[in-house]
């Protein structure tokens, strides 16, 4: 397929750190509670595992037993190597994942800083085509700024990762964070964590909670925006990470006619919130709904820009999207946009050659 | 390549399955809990995933009725490694969501020891 000659740049993969591995990037007594007390990241989901191996590719889990993510040399086997990545950033996974803990903001912070290092030396360092993101405890706001100060402007960073999960980053208390990344190039990356899409509580059933996550991604787009973020700083780009793309129209439309009605409630938005989407926020493709290529065409066209779009695979995860099978097949100046080119110009710190 | 030993019969024990090449193609050989065999090929229809390194497990059945689960056909369904599709062995390896969609198929057949694929 014409798909392969494009050397794809893939929004969404997660490497994975067990516990025993970041260690020695710890400090005492956070060192102390893994080892000694046993701690683990909390849990919650109520469901049962959804996929054949959990929440993983059953066939990305290490042949020694390792969980899928956790070995460089395997994902570029089966992965970067395969495929043919021209670059790949890294999101992390769940468990532990610093930027997405909720309370005890003493261990989140230095988990961030130990995950930060242990991404940069065993991952970033080790592969040309791997990019990362900061990991950065926001709850505490003034240790996240410190951490994006003492990480950020590390070639190989290119976007401070957010969880969207309970918190609303629109909120000016946070804009501190906006700042720091701002002044180091980087972009923001939004991934949900375990998002409370029914009222606060968990829906009966993984499928509806799963189906639902887009409303998520929806809340955190709309709060940036009427808060007043993309105009504080204007050169600040929002990474929807992991949420799908069709509800994207949908969206624009709703917001510009709502603007039109209330805008003097937010007299900060100098642009109609569409355009201040395709500006600024961009919106990775998996996981893509199964649509024809008539129906893909016109979603972009209802987006009214083909600029939004940046491939992800979602590596090693269940739902991966395969870069050959999941988008429908289209035209090769709108390929190479989607597959590379869209997320070289979103990221200030991607070489874009 | 008409056809193929693809493995011994004491090679895979029911309710197990296993790739095999059949001249170019990979292909899955999976025997159910019965003892019998059958063979598709180890690419799943949806986006490809190589289908042994899924799991043969049962599944909840269309019997079921809202938050009564009713779960049987052990040994008889392929779960898919990825995103998970099942597709039934026992029906011409059709996908339990959506039984227009079936998983190419292969002949089998079992003599002495051998487990013969053919087209
Ligand atoms: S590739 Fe098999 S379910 Fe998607």
């Amino acid at each position: 397929m014409a798909k392969n000659q494009i050397r794809i740049v893939d929004t969404d993969i997660h490497e994975r750190v067990q516990y025993a591995d970041i260690l020695k990037y710890l400090d005492e007594p956070f060192k102390h509670y893994i080892q000694n007390c046993h701690w683990i990241q909390e849990k919650h989901m109520p469901y049962t595992q959804p996929a054949v191996a959990g929440v993983d590719r059953a066939d990305a889990v290490l042949p020694d037993g390792r969980p899928a993510g956790s070995d460089l040399a395997f994902m570029q086997k089966q992965l970067l190597d395969d495929i043919g990545h021209e670059f790949g950033i890294l999101t992390s996974a769940l468990d532990p994942s610093p930027s997405s803990m909720h309370g005890w903001y003493e261990m989140a912070t230095a988990l961030a800083s130990a995950y930060n290092d242990w991404q940069i030396e065993e991952w970033l360092d080790k592969d040309d085509r791997l990019y990362g993101s900061v990991h950065i405890a926001a709850q505490d706001r003034d240790a996240a700024v410190k951490e994006i100060e003492r990480v950020g402007s590390h070639p190989k960073m290119v976007q401070v990762l957010l969880p969207i999960d309970d918190i609303m980053w629109g909120d000016p208390f946070y804009h501190p964070i906006f700042e720091a990344a701002e002044k180091h190039n980087l972009m923001i990356g939004m991934h949900h964590n375990e998002p409370p899409v029914y009222y606060g509580k968990w829906p009966r059933y993984f499928i509806e909670w799963h189906t639902l996550i887009p409303t998520a991604h929806m809340k955190q787009v709309t709060n940036m925006i009427f808060n007043g973020v993309f105009d504080k700083f204007p050169n600040l780009g929002l990474m929807m990470i992991e949420g799908g793309f069709t509800w994207v129209p949908h969206l624009m439309w709703k917001m510009d006619q709502q603007y039109r009605d209330l805008r003097h409630e937010v007299p900060w938005l100098k642009r109609k919130p569409s355009d201040i989407f395709k500006e600024q926020i961009r919106v990775t493709t998996q996981p893509a709904e199964e649509l024809t290529k008539q129906e893909f065409m016109s979603l972009i066209e209802q987006m009214g820009t083909d600029e939004i779009l940046c491939f992800s695979t979602d590596y090693p995860h269940w739902d991966y999207d395969s870069p050959t099978r999941a988008l429908p097949n289209m035209d090769a100046e709108l390929k190479q946009k989607i597959f590379a080119e869209n997320a070289k110009a979103f990221y200030p710190k991607l070489p874009n050659s | 390549m008409k056809e193929q030993v693809v493995c011994k019969t004491t090679e895979l024990e029911p309710g197990e399955m296993k790739a095999a090449n059949l001249g170019k193609q990979n292909v899955l050989v999976c025997r159910t809990l019965d003892g019998k065999f059958y063979a598709f090929l180890n690419q799943c229809n949806h986006q490809g995933a190589p289908l042994d390194k899924g799991m043969i497990c049962g599944a909840t059945t269309d019997k079921s009725k809202p938050g009564d689960y009713h779960y049987c056909r052990k040994g008889e369904i392929i779960r898919c490694p990825w995103h998970g599709r099942e597709f039934d062995i026992k029906d011409e390896g059709r996908m339990l969501a959506n039984p227009s969609k079936k998983l190419p198929s292969y002949k089998v057949r079992v003599e002495d020891e051998d487990v013969i694929v053919y087209k």
